[in-house]
């Protein structure tokens, strides 16, 4: 059953170039992973399992595929349609396989499958800007995870060459040696970090995110960094049960507040908005692997699902505004708010979320983490400087776009109630947020 | 033991020859050259084990055989010359190169694990990985990029078989998979960026900024 789950997004194929056929089997094949994914749990074959941390992210990538699926319908053409949804199947099949993994190998390998399917994401229709993105990202993700497959294989040489089993790993990683295992971890989160789009190995990921087509951005942003960050979610699991975590710790607070800090930089003078969306990941992503340092589990995977939302959210938004006013830049796209507020207002609350406002759930993600923070007075202060910046940076834009002047337009077809249904789940998230819940999977990841 | 050392150093060699090579084709026949080595560094670490033999023979299929004729396929269809083109002079590479095979040198001691099987492997890996780092850098053309990837690509294997045996045969087998596919991306990419730019100089792909 587990192999089947694993294939059923390539089952999109069978659609051919049928833009309708197409767009029914991309909604309809993660949604029925989904439905099928907690019937699954706990079961075993081969070098797959799924557990709690792995089901809930397979559920969160499914059901965003396939809410950008339908999106999407509204968006390409007949005949670029396509290639969004061969290249989405094959992105969406090693996305379920990193999450069903159970062998620190097979998830190096469908990591990297990610990477190359999503390149192609990226690269879609081609054109000057597209290619180089592709290229770029194609290369720096390459060498990255090539340096994140010796962390691999350090680890397994460390383990004696005994398993690579994520739960036998974990029986036996007490006794490997600490040193190797250090240097081991240091280089996974180089490479899975590369991935994750830590500063300064960021360089490929506005590029990619502000080329890539609207709901394709959508993609990459919700679920494509989850699936690095995952991995790196695993293998602090694993330093954990070495005894390694305050080694592991310093590291990851480390990279989290350097992409932060770097990311609050960058987030100014960002003409593009959808490159200010690609930093505004960069940020978040920060901020995860940040609460991940704390001692956090459960506040990272509740960092990363808001965060999802969130961004889905504002890129689908920000598809929206591409696809009707063909302009790239903030200050050629004002008064949203008024003109069309079926668009405009879910976008501008995505941005007011992403800059971490009260009521979303990143208000309340960051305000635990500096809550936690306040042990070590300067993490929390640069913590708070770092998020100052950031959300000064989107401010701007976000007056822009939502109340500036400019033209108004009319709706195409595109599905707006998915914005909706989005900005829904952000808001109960963020007024009732479900502590318990993620706190349950920390202890899935932290004891098995 | 004195054979595989012997191999080991070759492959070395080779990694050394592929930074100072001025022609494409003949950076391409090195590294189809490397991976008959490392196949038979695979086969000579064997000792009756059936999978090296197996991960031994998928390394001169996939990466000794189909990769190189494919990149000799692409490098004709393309119609650019067949020089590299680097930011570097061929005595600076090689200075460079080098230094950082003792860089290798000197930081692989600290690598070798306790029961490593073929400790002298690792340096010579680690030198393969910062090698095809090199190249990746100091490169223009696109296709001597991918040419980096893959030597550093060789590196890791290299680095796998040095410290534990080699990763499991299913993983050892998807990795090549992967390094099999990105290659054929970048091979369809570097067929569009010709088209598009009329040239596959990634020095001079430099429209997105900041």
């Amino acid at each position: 059953m587990l192999y089947g789950l694993l294939l059923l997004p390539l089952l999109v194929f069978l659609g051919r170039r049928d833009k309708g056929a197409l767009v029914r089997l991309s909604v309809l094949l993660p949604i029925l992973s989904a439905l099928l994914a907690p019937l699954l749990l706990g079961q075993m074959a081969g070098p797959f399992w799924l557990d709690g941390v792995g089901l809930f992210y397979l559920m969160l990538t499914d059901l965003l595929f396939a809410l950008i699926a339908l999106f999407a319908r509204g968006y390409f053409s007949e005949e670029e349609a396509w290639r969004f949804y061969w290249a989405g199947g094959l992105f969406l099949g090693a996305a379920h396989g990193a999450y069903l993994a159970h062998n620190l190998g097979v998830l190096w390998i469908f990591v990297e499958g990610s990477t190359l399917a999503s390149a192609l994401l990226v690269y879609h229709k081609g054109g000057a800007r597209a290619l180089e993105a592709t290229w770029k990202y194609l290369m720096l993700g390459s060498v990255g995870i090539a340096l994140g497959l010796i962390g691999v294989i350090l680890v397994y040489a460390l383990l004696s060459g005994a398993t690579l089993d994520w739960r036998e790993a974990r029986a036996l990683v007490g006794s490997a040696n600490p040193e190797g295992l250090k240097l081991a971890f240091a280089l996974l989160l180089v490479g899975f970090g590369t991935k994750v789009g830590l500063f300064p190995l960021q360089a490929w990921l506005p590029d990619a995110h502000a080329e890539a087509p609207g709901p394709a951005s959508a993609l990459l942003s919700g679920t494509l960094l989850n699936v690095a960050f995952y991995a790196l979610l695993r293998y602090t699991a694993l330093m954990q049960a070495a005894g390694l975590f305050p080694f592991a710790s310093g590291l990851l607070l480390a990279f989290g507040l350097l992409s932060l800090l770097a990311a609050g930089f960058f987030l100014y003078g960002q003409k593009e908005y959808k490159r200010l969306l690609a930093y505004s990941s960069m940020e978040h992503m920060g901020l995860a692997v940040f609460a991940l340092g704390l001692g956090l589990p459960w506040l990272a995977l509740f960092h990363t699902l808001a965060h999802s939302l969130a961004k889905t959210l504002a890129f689908l938004g920000a598809s929206g505004i591409l696809a009707l006013s063909h302009a790239k830049e903030v200050g050629r796209v004002g008064g949203l708010f008024r003109s069309l507020p079926a668009l405009g207002v879910p976008f501008v609350l995505a941005l007011a979320a992403l800059g971490g406002l009260p009521p979303f759930p990143l208000f309340f993600a960051e305000f635990k983490a500096v809550e936690a923070a306040m042990r070590y007075p300067l993490l929390a202060a640069l913590y708070l400087v770092g998020l100052g910046l950031a959300f000064a940076g989107l401010l701007g834009p976000m007056t822009q776009m939502g109340f500036g002047p400019g033209r108004p337009w009319k709706a195409q077809e595109l599905d707006l109630w998915a914005l909706w249904l989005l900005l829904a789940v952000l808001f109960l998230l963020g007024v009732r947020p479900p502590v318990e819940v993620f706190q349950a999977l920390e202890v899935v990841l932290w004891t098995r | 033991m004195e054979v595989l050392n012997t191999l080991v150093l070759a492959v070395l060699a080779t990694g050394f020859l592929m930074v100072s090579r001025r022609s494409l084709d003949a950076v391409i026949r090195l590294y189809a050259l490397q991976n008959v080595l490392l196949a038979l560094v695979s086969f000579g670490l064997a000792q009756g084990e059936l999978h090296f033999v197996l991960a031994g023979l998928a390394l001169f299929v996939l990466k000794g055989v189909a990769i190189p004729w494919y990149l000799f396929w692409l490098l004709d269809r393309l119609e650019v010359s067949h020089e590299v083109e680097g930011y570097l002079s061929v005595s600076f590479s090689l200075l460079l190169a080098g230094l950082l095979i003792a860089l290798a040198f000197r930081v692989g001691a600290v690598f070798v694990l306790p029961e490593a099987p073929l400790p002298q492997g690792v340096p010579v890996a680690l030198s393969l990985v910062l090698l095809g780092m090199l190249s990746m850098v100091s490169r223009k053309k696109a296709i001597s990029q991918v040419l980096g990837f893959l030597a550093l690509e060789n590196g890791v294997f290299l680095l796998a078989l040095s410290e534990s045996h080699g990763l499991p045969l299913f993983v050892e087998l998807g990795v090549a998979l992967d390094a099999f596919a990105a290659v054929f991306l970048a091979g369809v990419l570097i067929f569009r960026i010709k088209g598009v730019m009329g040239h596959v100089d990634t020095a001079r792909m430099r429209a997105l900024r900041g």
